[in-house]
């Protein structure tokens, strides 16, 4: 059990702060846990979560990506042009995971191949992509756009049950090939350690390339999954998604030293930040402390985790 | 790779000045001071520079304490969230406790010392990642500081010989921030590169461990690093507070990444064991006399994230061969995954590589400005009595001020002026102060502003009016005495009776509503809700405001809001939306509920709503005519600057606008109108 509590230790942390969380909300505001209000709050998440799939691959590859919001935004505001131009679902769709595909290869290759640290590439990229979003849309929204766009045009309800599927389906996939393929554990290899993936004959550049371009055909496919949602399409979507995104996979228990992750801890980190905001209101807590919760979480969370190993080691120590 | 020398040569001097090629950056500084005094008006003047040196203090105590933090290998991405809480402390112990300005500033530094510590602490001896600690505190730092003002309070009215601190000039022109960071550059220049522990930090950021088995106490020295990065972060916001002006939750935001991008900018290794004081100050200038030009040269400030962005990734890579063809091994803690690999490129390619990249981006900007000339048909510099007249919006991305600009270009045809229209990209008091100083050494003739903040841009226009620029406001109001005239589109008080009005009559006067904000801390939105308070209880007493959310400008945001109000309150039957985007938010919530019963109104864009007001969701909007009120701001600039627009003038014509109201210092534009669905249809903004 120690052992399990030991290797599990930041998913057990977050768990256990998430379940505190919603035993107060069940003895003070029961009207949480209905059906219609956990799925608001798991449609409105759904970006994150996304987002949150690629982020963790790129932090258990030993890097960073602050520029996901900026290219939810591009992709946003790409979604909504092209279906003005009346071109059918499938193919628009298409074309917005391919440029997500391309900006996320960009970012790739100037990090593997022109040897830039990814923080600083994607920051870069952040302001590039912002700035040009707003000098090329002064800000203005895609508006008039096809009837038949929002809900793929079958309605609320089925429409809401599509892209659950669909994201479910793209989730189970990730986590499947990130412990099952060869692809999958290569990742953790070259996060552990480049020289050593190279010398047993993993191409680490090639890796790291690949692990950029899939984030940034999930933030595209994040923004089309959010974007089908609505009926007009704000041009600076997606602010600040890069802090939560980061936030939620550190929560959840991969190791920016690189090598250590998983996606089950990363949807327990966005489960618990993505419940706060709502929980709050529920509880009836002024919104101005919001952020500062949220704060003191990440740092108990962190913490705890340490705690929780150092305790456990020292009893197999005793032992 | 050959093995080292046995005995390490002293290297040449130009080696020992510029250890991480920092000359790169020089030329790039070069380049941009000819370029920019070429297109820019009046940059070149010792003003400007002065200006330029003022604007840099803040931005460049945090990039001082960044410095040694990256150098260790780590980060602080708290430091701006600091600024916010230390402003806040500092305003409330002056104006809330009555303590001195010397104890509110000394118990500030040492909260700084506190917040640095606690990020030390969990780094340092809990050896948890800078990253995440950091991005910990850069939430709970933040967080404490709207938490304890509610975002809403601001703190204003400091004594002259503190503001003088910010705003002054010594001697008549050294702003007297100056030799603070001089000092500061001076102490942490020494510390890093000269003292013994200083130097200790390079080691630690090269290998941690290695430094530990020298003997090197890692954790102690990290908890000093963050310690002192604290306290400058304290120290910038107080002078940030006295250049300001005011003292408020969202001091600083977003300056931890211009700050970390100067300091990689000046070669500093994000991976740590390498970088310079040096560096990072001339990362900081080329950014900040980038900025300052492109203003002096009314390119849109747009240009200047894009040039920065391309001038990181850009500089880097110039660096990244440099350093491989004069074969050092890059410190990078084996961090890049990458194969070491020989590349030989000689020292003359590196310098053509650079030179080329400087030159693509100046032709960039150079291609714009002509770009922009070509669309003034008579430049400005030939045609010297050409009036220019400079408008500010609150926020240019807003869609509420895109559509002011239209009828403020129209205007601006129409008279024959220059129109200079720009602002910051998203709500920034600081930013608008920044954009009213190049005005000023621009020496434009008019300048209007849709103000942020009252207390902190009133300095700014009162130093403009000085220099004889007519001053107007528009759209929200400085303090009456830093402007000629006050645009006025509406009372805040019309609007909230509006609101209030419309709600009422949708609840037949009884009954309960919420209202969605834009954020906590926007000024005139506070406004509207105090008088949305204030007419429920004078004239509606059955009407109950339950609750307030903020929606940070964000639909999104506002959406998910609404779904949750909706939930927790079932018994409210009015959502208010105070903000543009999020009206048609709280409307697509509603609309998705399937709640009937359920009406939104708000504050917000005809176009924005036309949807959902034909969908039935959205009952009504209020606004004025936003293409009006662009319109009405240029033409009356125009006649001010002329002297056709005096106090109490009655009713003038202004273009095609006739019969408008001009009462004591104020051109009334007109009440507020109500959109429905009856007449939505014959707008178009």
């Amino acid at each position: 059990m120690s052992n399990l509590l030991a290797s599990h230790a930041r998913e057990t942390a977050v768990l256990l702060v998430l379940g505190v969380l919603l035993i107060t909300l069940g003895l003070a505001a029961p009207g949480f846990f209905t059906a219609g209000n956990l799925r608001d709050i798991l449609l409105i998440n759904l970006p994150v979560l996304v987002t949150s799939i690629g982020m963790t691959m790129i932090i258990i590859s030993r890097q960073i990506d602050v520029s996901i919001g900026a290219q939810f935004a591009c992709c946003t505001v790409a979604t909504g042009l092209l279906s003005k131009t009346g071109l059918p679902l499938p193919v628009f769709g298409t074309l917005v995971i391919l440029l997500g595909l391309s900006l996320g290869a960009l970012n790739g290759a100037l990090i593997a191949f022109g040897r830039i640290p990814s923080i600083v590439v994607t920051l870069a990229m952040m302001i590039i992509l912002r700035d040009t979003l707003t000098w090329l849309t002064e800000g203005a929204w895609v508006q008039g756009l096809p009837a038949d766009f929002q809900w793929f045009g079958i309605g609320q309800g089925p429409g809401q049950a599509a892209i659950l599927g669909l994201i479910t389906i793209v989730w189970l996939a990730f986590y499947w090939g990130l412990s099952n393929l060869a692809a999958g554990r290569a990742i953790y290899a070259v996060g552990a350690d480049a020289e050593a993936a190279r010398l047993a004959g993993l191409p680490p550049q090639r890796i790291t390339f690949a692990v950029f371009a899939m984030a940034g055909g999930l933030s595209a496919l994040a923004s089309l999954c959010n974007s089908l949602r609505f009926a007009e399409l704000q041009s600076n979507a997606g602010t600040g998604l890069e802090m939560k995104t980061i936030a939620a996979v550190v929560v959840g228990g991969t190791a920016v030293s690189g090598g250590r992750g998983t996606l089950v801890g990363s949807l327990c980190g966005v489960a618990l930040l993505g419940t706060i905001g709502t929980a709050l209101t529920f509880l009836g807590v002024d919104p101005s402390w919001e952020k500062a919760i949220q704060g003191v979480i990440i740092l108990a969370a962190v913490s705890a985790d340490l705690l929780i190993e150092r305790g456990s080691q020292q009893r197999s120590a005793n032992a | 790779m050959p093995d080292p020398p046995l005995f390490v040569t002293e290297p040449p001097l130009w080696q020992r000045v510029f250890p991480n090629r920092e000359w790169v950056l020089m030329i790039v500084i070069a380049a941009e001071l000819a370029i920019f005094a070429l297109m820019g008006e009046n940059f070149a003047t010792s003003g400007n520079g002065f200006e330029i040196i003022r604007l840099s203090v803040e931005l460049g105590l945090l990039v001082l304490a960044l410095t040694p933090v990256i150098v260790t290998g780590g980060i602080d991405l708290s430091v701006g969230s600091m600024m916010g809480l230390s402003a806040i402390t500092f305003g409330w112990l002056w104006h809330q406790q009555g303590w001195p300005i010397w104890a509110s500033g000394l118990a500030t530094i040492i909260l700084g010392l506190m917040g640095g510590w606690l990020n030390g602490l969990l780094i340092g001896r809990l050896g948890l990642a800078p990253l995440i600690v950091t991005l910990g505190s850069f939430s709970l730092y933040r967080g404490l500081a709207e938490g304890i003002s509610g975002g809403v309070v601001s703190y204003t009215g400091f004594p002259d010989s503190f503001l003088f601190l910010g705003q002054g000039y010594w001697l008549g022109f050294l702003p007297p921030q100056a030799p603070l960071l001089l000092v500061a550059i001076i102490l942490v220049g020494i510390y890093l590169h000269r003292t013994i522990s200083g130097r200790t930090l390079y080691a630690i950021g090269y290998a941690s461990d290695g430094a530990r088995f020298a003997g090197v106490p890692v954790a102690r020295r990290l908890i000093t690093v963050y310690l002192l990065s604290g306290t400058m972060a304290s120290m910038a916001a107080i002078i940030y507070v006295s250049h300001l002006g005011q003292a408020k939750s969202d001091a600083g935001s977003g300056y931890e990444l211009m700050a970390i991008t100067a300091v990689v900018l000046g070669g500093t290794s994000i991976f740590g064991g390498r970088g310079t004081v040096l560096g990072s100050l001339l990362g900081l200038l080329a950014i900040v006399i980038l900025q300052n030009g492109l203003r002096l040269a009314a390119i849109p400030s747009e240009l200047s994230g894009i040039l920065t962005g391309l001038l990181l990734i850009s500089s880097i890579l110039v660096d990244a061969f440099s350093t491989r063809a004069a074969g050092h091994r890059p410190a990078t803690n084996n961090r890049t995954p990458l194969p070491e690999e020989e590349m030989k490129v000689k020292n003359t390619q590196v310098a053509i590589l650079s030179a080329v990249i400087i030159l693509a981006a100046l032709i960039v900007a150079g291609s714009n400005w002509l770009l922009v000339r070509s669309l003034n048909p008579s430049p400005n510099t030939a045609v010297k009595n050409r009036m220019t007249i400079a408008v500010m919006p609150k926020a240019k991305g807003d869609p509420y001020f895109v559509s002011c600009r239209k009828g403020a270009e129209e205007a601006a045809r129409e008279l024959g002026i220059d129109l200079i229209w720009d602002g910051p990209t998203e709500l920034d008091a600081a930013r608008q102060n920044e954009v009213v100083e190049g005005w000023i050494t621009r020496k434009v003739d008019v300048i209007a502003v849709s103000v942020e903040n009252q207390a902190s841009i009133s300095t700014v226009l009162r130093k403009a009016r000085s220099r004889g620029i007519n001053v107007v406001t528009w759209d929200a109001d400085s303090e009456t005495d830093a402007r000629d005239f006050f645009i006025n589109q509406a009372t805040p008080q019309g609007i909230g009776n509006t609101l209030t009005d419309e709600a009422a009559r949708i609840l037949n006067g009884k009954g309960e509503f919420a209202v969605i904000t834009g954020s906590l801390s926007a000024a005139n939105q506070n406004e509207w809700i105090k008088y949305i308070r204030a007419r429920a209880t004078e004239k509606y007493p059955d009407l109950k405001l339950t609750t307030i959310q903020p929606s940070e400008d964000d639909r999104d945001r506002a959406f998910a809001q609404t779904q949750t109000i909706l939930k927790v309150y079932p018994q409210v039957k009015v959502i208010v939306g105070i903000s543009a985007p999020a009206v048609p938010g709280a409307a697509e919530a509603v609309k998705q509920s399937g709640r009937t019963d359920v009406k939104v109104i708000g504050l917000s864009l005809p176009n924005l709503c036309k949807p959902y007001v034909h969908g039935g969701f959205l009952e009504s909007v209020v606004l004025w005519d936003t293409f009006n009120l662009g319109y009405l701001t240029v033409h009356a600039s125009h006649e001010l600057r002329t002297g056709r627009l005096k106090q109490n003038a009655g009713s003038i014509d202004f273009g095609r606008l006739s019969q408008i109201e001009v009462r004591n210092d104020q051109v009334i534009l007109g009440s507020p109108f109500i959109f429905n669905k009856s007449n939505i249809d014959q707008f178009d903004f």
